[in-house]
């Protein structure tokens, strides 16, 4: 048996009567001939029966590994390990949260145990949100600031419970907190299995763009602390490439802990390929990946999601990456 | 040096998620849910133990009990039948562990773990931790279980269900009993073990392995523990007070991680089995060693003696398996 291919694991997070329970049973009804596994944490609510449904327990671990604010999903080490011992495994693996999870430690879990990383690979974390109460929930909850800071797809569900100017507001805050995911604006979590399921998010190899979606208004000031928000910055000069990994690695280990998700595509002086990096709080993933096209403009960009992000700061410290 | 003498191999066609050898029958157990019984006459019978995999398996009376991800505890006999112990939804019992001791048996699902205080008696009610157990060992006379879990080990007396803490911040995914039952050694997720002499409570800390260690075993009446999570078998001593400030011995091959050691029962001689497939025989006094399974596809995940230590099971994650046979070999 030659060593199977890393199965996709896909997060679902968002609150509670969202529509995560609603998209979990379109996905599992859906005739796609595929065989998935589906770790919840409230048993019962869901039940096919040609797919395994794992009940989790969110068991938040610290990491005596030196990163301060690492967390992992102990309980999702275990289960993982498990279900990859079973015969004809599953063609992707969809995990549940709870509705005032913090996405973090499970997106860390992938990055952290070397077993996990061996047999699984993270996709991409969706969050559902519901159009009527979203805009209310972002101004009193930091879990769900976090959870759509966190996203790289979001389900903008229930719009047809709400008019077209709110929906707008709506999207323009998200779009504030999250620049990179992609929104589909959705009813009764109705959306194509392919948005969602093999988004590739976190493969740097599928990483070709970042292309923020900043919307008019998204560099007002004048926010409070706990406000998430996301700074773009990007040059059509080479960067120096020492200097650039250097400068990422200060920066999380520094401000990891505010930092919630990093990405960034850069052209490296002397290279040909193009250097993807993408990072969760303090952990980071980089490497050289595909080349430039020969007719492609080079240019370098990159995104922090985070709170009390000192745009100055960060701003002079891209600047000294790019190659003298 | 012992030479691999006449070999059985085994083509199961999923990974081997447990080995335990009775007299005169070694079991697999498997992650399509069977668990494979090979007799030493040759005869082979398969039990249909679980639907899903079987993720554990040890010796229970004269056949064997497996716990399973369908949430199922069944006890097999040597003729391939199946008996249900204990079934919980929508769990995984995915530790088991016998006392030959007391007959004592406890499986662990979840936070909770669940005694069955001699065959045929039925499972108490469950005792709950924290946080999942991760791992399970009993004392040498089969009275108390450890149950690894986050933050540390619990040791539960099985007769007043009471239980004392032996607390160490972060997450332990194994537990393991000193057959002298001085010291309770623990696996922890950072590439680390932890440990405990009982007397006093005092800990103990090996750092620096590469990978986790998911199996030691002590050797040698309890004088040395044998590690994996290393290139090599990292050998700690145990004679005395602990290894407390003395160094490990490194034995046995260099070239790829150890998965799982299976120390000889009656002899110095430690069978390791490797992530690149091949299973070597090291002789710990002099670190000479055989390699008595080449390198093959994938990692050995399970190893175990007969308990007369005439033969040798083991078992891979691609299902690959077989029972090498040392009758009459020489030293």
């Amino acid at each position: 048996m030659t060593e199977a291919a890393a199965i996709p694991v896909t997060v679902l997070t968002g609150y509670l009567g969202a529509g995560k329970t609603t998209l979990l049973n379109r996905i599992l009804t859906e005739q796609h001939g595929k065989k998935y596994a589906v770790i919840v944490n409230e048993f019962g609510e869901i039940g096919i029966d040609n797919d395994l449904v794992v009940d989790a327990d969110e068991e938040v671990f610290e990491m005596n590994n030196g990163c301060i604010c690492c967390t992992v999903r102990g309980d999702l080490i275990r289960i993982l390990a498990n279900l990859m011992k079973r015969k004809g495994r599953f063609d992707a693996i969809l995990i549940e949260t709870t509705g005032l999870a913090d996405p973090s430690p499970v997106a860390q879990t992938f990055f952290v145990d070397d077993d996990v990383r061996a047999k699984t690979k993270l996709d991409a974390i969706v969050t559902v949100v519901d159009a009527k109460h979203i805009a209310g929930s972002l101004k009193d909850a930091k879990e769900a600031r976090e959870q759509i800071a966190f996203a790289d797809v979001i389900l903008l569900n229930k719009t047809d419970l709400v008019d077209g100017a709110a929906l707008a507001e709506t999207e323009a805050a998200i779009r504030k907190i999250n620049p990179l995911a992609e929104i589909h604006r959705t009813t009764k979590s109705g959306v194509a299995l392919d948005a969602i399921l093999d988004v590739g998010a976190f493969d740097l190899d599928r990483i070709l763009e970042i292309e923020p979606h900043f919307l008019e208004g998204s560099h007002s000031h004048g926010h409070h602390e706990e406000d998430v928000e996301s700074i773009s910055f990007d040059t059509t000069k080479p960067m120096n490439g020492e200097a650039l990994t250097h400068w990422l690695r200060t920066t999380l280990t520094t401000k990891g802990q505010d930092i919630l998700r990093s990405k960034g595509i850069f052209d490296i002086k002397g290279e040909t390929k193009r250097f993807v990096f993408q990072g969760v709080h303090m952990l980071m993933d980089g490497d050289l990946t595909s080349p430039w096209k020969a007719d492609e403009p080079r240019r370098s960009r990159m995104v922090f999601i985070g709170r009390n992000l000192d745009r100055d700061e960060l701003k002079r410290g891209f600047e000294s990456c790019i190659a003298a | 040096m012992s030479q691999a003498a006449p070999a059985r191999f085994l083509a199961n066609d999923a990974y081997v998620t447990g080995l335990a050898y009775a007299p005169g029958v070694a079991a697999f157990a498997l992650g399509d849910g069977t668990v494979k019984l090979v007799a030493d006459d040759g005869g082979e019978t398969v039990a249909a133990a679980h639907d899903g995999a079987a993720l554990c398996l040890a010796v229970y009376g004269d056949g064997f009990v497996s716990g399973g991800d369908d949430g199922r505890l069944v006890r097999i006999g040597r003729d391939g039948s199946v008996t249900e112990l204990l079934k919980l939804r929508g769990k995984f019992i995915e530790h088991v562990a016998v006392s030959p001791a007391s007959g004592a048996l406890v499986c662990a699902a979840g936070r909770d773990i669940f005694i069955i205080a001699k065959p045929g008696a039925a499972p108490a009610e469950p005792l709950s931790h924290r946080t999942s157990v991760t791992g399970l060992a009993f004392d040498p006379k089969g009275k108390r279980i450890a149950c690894a879990h986050y933050n540390g080990v619990s040791l539960w007396w099985l007769a007043s269900e009471t239980a004392t803490l032996l607390d160490w911040k972060g997450s332990h995914v194994g537990v393991w009993w000193h057959p002298g039952g001085d010291f309770v050694m623990t696996a922890m997720q950072e590439n680390a073990l932890h440990g405990w002499r009982l007397s006093d409570k005092q800990h103990m800390r090996m750092a620096g392995y590469p990978a986790k260690t998911k199996s030691m075993a002590w050797f040698s009446k309890g004088k040395w523990l044998a590690t994996a999570g290393s290139e090599a078998v990292i050998c700690w001593p145990f004679d005395g007070k602990g290894p407390m400030g003395k160094s490990a011995r490194e034995i046995g091959p260099q070239g790829s991680i150890c998965t799982v050691v299976a120390p000889h029962p009656n002899r110095d001689l430690i069978a390791s089995g490797h992530a690149d497939g091949s299973v070597w025989l090291t002789r710990f006094e002099d670190d000479k060693a055989a390699c008595v399974r080449a390198p093959a596809a994938t990692p050995v995940s399970a190893l175990t003696w007969r308990p007369d230590g005439n033969r040798l099971a083991f078992g891979c994650e691609d299902g690959a398996a077989g029972i090498l046979n040392f009758e009459g070999a020489a030293g």
